[in-house]
């Protein structure tokens, strides 16, 4: 998790609150009996005083100078119209509504919390600058490591009881709490704050420990925790709170009565929404209603959205873009189902393959080089995606200040690739042409992974191995299943892309320090642990573990000093390269969506840092469009085709 | 009486089976495909059948994979000999090479335009049949992924008929409470349910088992729960028979209980356990394909009929000639073993009679 994921994840578990409030006795689990955390609140607060306090208006600096961001321009467009059903669907039924904990970090946690879960103040998807979410106003004090927050007096959870300076002090019990298991978030904020401040019921504010170029951001960019609703917080957290949908500051919500098991999630827009008329939210969160149904088939889904049961899909491989849509096809001709591809400008998912290098073979430096030269990912670039994406160079890609300049991604060669399985003992072919060592392994390994959707990429990169000796056995899984797997670290290999967070500089632990692999990877002083276990939980899939590299990520995250870190982030990355368990893919410079005629725009379709059309919610669904569309599809009658390419935020 | 030299009943049987024409024929038809298919390698391969480079043949259907440095290529890997043959035949050399008629494996990836995408039948690119969505040949996949099938089923068919037989006809033979017995537990074993236990047995063998090891474990699994229907029949057959003088007289005589089972019950009940055959097999095919669409079956790449429906499901609208081989394949298969297990049905039928002309 980057750092903003981590943000996201708060902010999320925010949002989870909220949907709890809203389903108040939504509990389906046996627990039910009553439990009071209160009173450890208290007790938690009054043994760490130096971290909590409570202080009075009078003892804020008055030299502070507040901001409150209304400034920047508007997010959307004053065209769009509420109401209507938005129709949506999810890869899988979440496996829990909880925002935190075991299983939370699910393929429907964007609609479970992230997307409508309402930050003190987020930064602004189109230019610098933070946007006040619950936060009506805040100072930074970079002498004092310091962020002042002002929360708006109208800010109401989801289930109407206020936002208070009281929940963001919660939420350092919470994530600071054994009970959420939540080992990186815990960690998180433990290393990144120093102190709370209660002044008055809506004024706080949070000292960070180190003074990162960024600290409004760290601090802003995280949501309160409605005290509230996590009153009966204990160790039996995640089965006490497995299905119940937590408050939070937004726009939707859900109630028991939507929740349709394994099936769908119907999510409503909160009537008078207390940010329903502020400057960045008037013209986003349009659609009454947001139905999501579980389709976990692909194809299938692509025919749901092809029927209109569906408003948006997401047209992403080469054959959904040039074969099944194109203009040339009936609904896509008469103009009912619109098209666009839009350049975005946002730190690259991860897309690559993550090499397990704890597991035997793996655990050969040379192994996984040979693996590094063995993948040709020029010939998925080429012939699969047909030339549209573009070859990812690393890890963390888009921050440019912090990238190393002379790591060039490893391109398929096949000598290369035997002479380095060569010095790893793997010298002769056996008679289908995989390689073998003198004690007659194979050099085959699993590739694993959930991305139904990519899965002709990994027949051809197998095929293409073959040739260098080396053998895939490849294994699809459906999402929950693999990405656990991959989490406990049972994988050889896994093919997945982390969503990086945006911001100035990468997020360089979750995935490179060994304390997201292990228990405790090393002893005081630096040797092996002998006893070390692999963790079921963290993000280090490639399982690296070199105490060096620990001590550069803690020095970097330590830093203050731009200069300083960038050269740390170099060092890290280059010993990540030289570790050369991650084969880095694909890149996506673009996303490009289908949608039909009634679903609509701003004028230049979204903003800059967005991944995907859905996710600012600045569309919005015209119900009468709907009407006539559907009667004239009915009619043949023909519309005006929309093919859109917006490139105003395109990189050459 | 004996298995191996049929009595009159049987040759009378078995002309009966020769007399139903499409049935007959249907039985020609798939055993020459049957032994076709066992030679499969000669006929749709891209390795060549025959390479003659500077005056020695090579032959590497069956050998070694040749890396591409035994006949003066540049590379290390198993030798394209599509593009040999191109080379031969460009540099006028005496040198030759002898490609299968259809000159793919069901692997590889072969798009004449570079792109990966399916493309239709093509007799130009020896495509018979057209490319799936990776560019990989549809003829290869559908005959390897065939074969894997009938094989498959017919090992399914012979384990299930083993354990099958062996429990029946000891219920019924012995009787008594081991009869009563066996039957309760069998009841229990037959209503667990099939396809959970295949996705849960799947869910947890690990993943470096081979490909053919995980077909023998889904074979496994399927046999484990489809032997029991077997028994209800045999079961009632053997009571059947068990009673008739025959047996008292082998009995008499000092045969053994395995005697009198397998010589003497097993031959006289094997009419019943025939007609199911062709259908037991019809049943085989289905599963291992419903499986495979489902994604519970054979791991990608593994050629199989379910995977290519699938991929024709997905591109119905781009690519029709993927559903229809795949689909068109699974009805003339299905339909022959059908035709077949019609015409034994036929031909043991007891009530046959003879009309007087």
């Amino acid at each position: 998790m980057s750092k903003v994921t981590i943000l996201r994840l708060l902010a999320t578990c925010a949002f989870a609150a909220l949907l709890t409030a809203c389903g108040g006795d939504s509990e389906q689990t046996a627990t039910t009996e009553v439990q009071d955390v209160t009173q450890e609140v208290q007790e938690f607060y009054a043994a760490n005083p130096e971290l909590i306090t409570f202080a009075t208006p009078e003892d804020l600096p008055n030299d502070l100078i507040w901001e409150d961001g209304m400034d920047l321009p508007d997010i959307g467009s004053p065209e769009a119209k509420k109401g209507g059903t938005y129709y949506d669907w999810l890869e899988d039924f979440p496996p829990t509504l909880r925002p935190t904990g075991p299983d939370s970090n699910s393929s429907a946690r964007n609609w479970v919390s992230e997307y409508f879960s309402l930050t003190y103040a987020s930064p602004h998807p189109d230019v610098e600058g933070l946007i006040p979410g619950v936060a009506q106003s805040w100072a930074v004090s970079t002498e004092r490591k310091t962020v002042y927050v002002k929360i708006h007096p109208d800010a109401r959870w989801t289930d109407d009881v206020p936002i208070t300076a009281d929940d963001a002090l919660f939420a350092f019990f919470f994530y600071l709490s054994d009970y959420i298991q939540a080992p990186f978030t815990t960690n998180y904020f433990k290393n990144e704050f120093s102190n709370i401040t209660k002044y008055d019921d809506l004024t706080f504010s949070v000292t960070v420990t180190r003074l990162k170029p960024d600290m409004a951001t760290i601090v802003l960019w995280m949501p309160p925790v409605p005290q509230h609703f996590y009153k009966e917080l204990g160790e039996d957290y995640p089965e006490r709170y497995q299905w119940r949908y937590a408050p939070h500051a937004g726009p939707y919500y859900l109630q028991e009565s939507d929740i349709d098991m394994g099936v769908r999630l119907v999510l409503r827009r909160k009537e008078n929404w207390w940010a329903e008329d502020h400057r960045y939210y008037r013209y986003r969160f349009n659609p009454d209603r947001i139905s999501l149904t579980v389709i976990r088939d692909t194809a299938k889904r692509y025919e749901s959205f092809r029927r209109g049961d569906l408003d948006l899909y997401e047209l992403r491989t080469a054959e959904l873009w040039y074969d099944e849509t194109s203009d040339t096809e009936a609904d896509v001709a008469n103009g009912y189902l619109h098209k666009s591809t839009f350049y975005n400008q946002y730190p690259r998912t991860s897309w690559g393959l993550w090499m397990n290098s704890s597991r035997p073979l793996l655990d050969n430096v040379d192994v996984r080089l040979g693996i590094q030269y063995a993948i040709n990912w020029d010939v998925v670039l080429r012939s699969y995606f047909r030339g549209d994406l573009e070859r990812l160079k690393r890890q963390n890609q888009g921050y440019p200040e912090f990238e190393h300049p002379d790591l060039p991604p490893r391109p398929f060669d096949i000598d290369k690739a035997v002479a380095h399985f060569g010095s790893a003992g793997f010298t002769e072919r056996g008679p289908d042409g995989i390689l073998v060592n003198e004690q007659g392994q194979r050099l085959s390994f699993t590739l694993s992974t959930h991305y139904e959707r990519f899965s002709d990429v990994f027949t051809i990169l197998k095929e293409e191995a073959i040739k260098a000796g080396l053998e895939f056995r490849i294994e699809m899984m459906d999402g929950a299943a693999g990405f656990r797997k991959a989490l406990e670290k049972q994988h050889d290999m896994y093919f997945v892309g982390f969503v990086q967070s945006p911001g100035l500089y990468p997020e360089l632990s979750q995935h490179m320090h060994s304390k997201y692999a292990y228990d405790q990877a090393f002893l005081e002083d630096g040797s092996i642990n002998p006893d070390r276990k692999v963790i079921a939980q963290g993000n280090n899939l490639e399982v690296i573990a070199d105490y060096e590299l620990d001590q550069l990520i803690d020095q970097y995250i330590a830093s203050e000093d731009r200069e300083e870190m960038r050269d740390l982030a170099f060092q890290i990355q280059q010993i990540h390269y030289d570790h050369a368990s991650y084969s880095p893919g694909f890149v996506e410079p673009f996303y490009r969506t289908g949608y039909w005629r009634w679903v609509r725009w701003p004028e230049g379709f979204n903003s800059k840092t967005t991944v995907m059309a859905r996710e600012l919610f600045v569309h919005w669904i015209d119900e009468e469009m709907k009407g006539e569309t559907l009667e004239a599809r009915v009619k043949g009658q023909a519309f005006e085709l929309v093919n859109e390419v917006y490139d105003q935020y395109r990189i050459e | 009486m004996s298995f191996f030299r049929p009595n009159p009943q049987t040759v009378k049987k078995l002309r009966r089976f020769r007399e139903i024409k499409r049935g007959y024929y249907s039985f020609i038809i798939l055993i020459i495909f049957l032994l076709l298919s066992l030679l499969g390698e000669l006929l749709v391969n891209n390795r060549a059948i025959a390479v003659s480079y500077q005056g020695e043949l090579y032959f590497p259907t069956y050998s070694a994979f040749h890396p591409g440095t035994d006949f003066g290529l540049d590379y290390p890997y198993e030798t394209n000999y599509r593009e040999l043959q191109q080379v031969f035949e460009d540099s006028g050399s005496e040198d030759w090479v002898l490609m299968p008629p259809v000159p793919y494996s069901p692997f590889e990836n072969d798009a004449s335009s570079g792109i990966f995408r399916p493309e239709p039948p093509s007799i130009e690119n020896k495509h018979f049949l057209g490319t799936d969505t990776t560019s990989r040949d549809i003829l290869a996949r559908l005959f390897y992924g065939t074969r894997i099938a009938l094989v498959f089923s017919l090992g399914f068919m012979a384990s299930v008929y083993l354990i099958g037989v062996m429990v029946g006809c000891a219920m019924g033979y012995f009787g008594g409470v081991f009869d009563i017995i066996s039957q309760r537990l069998i009841e229990i074993w037959s209503n667990v349910p099939f396809l959970y236990m295949v996705i849960i047995v799947f869910s947890v063998i690990p993943d470096t088992f081979t490909v053919n090891m995980r077909i023998l474990i889904l074979l496994t699994v399927m046999v484990l729960f489809s032997w029991t229907s077997m028994t209800y029949y045999m079961r009632t057959e053997t009571y059947k028979e068990k009673v008739r003088d025959y047996v008292s007289a082998a009995r008499i005589m000092g045969a053994s209980n395995s005697r009198i089972v397998f010589r003497h019950i097993l031959p006289n009940v094997l009419s019943t356990l025939v007609t199911f055959m062709p259908f037991t097999i019809v049943s085989a095919i289905s599963a291992i394909t419903a499986l495979d669409f489902l994604g519970f079956g054979l791991p990608p790449p593994t050629p199989s009929l379910g995977e290519l429906l699938k991929q024709g499901t997905q591109t119905l609208r781009t690519a029709p000639w993927i559903v229809t081989s795949a689909f068109g394949t699974l009805v003339i298969l299905l339909t022959l073993v059908t035709f077949i297990g019609e015409a034994i049905r036929e031909s043991f039928d007891p009530k046959k009679f003879t009309v007087y002309k």
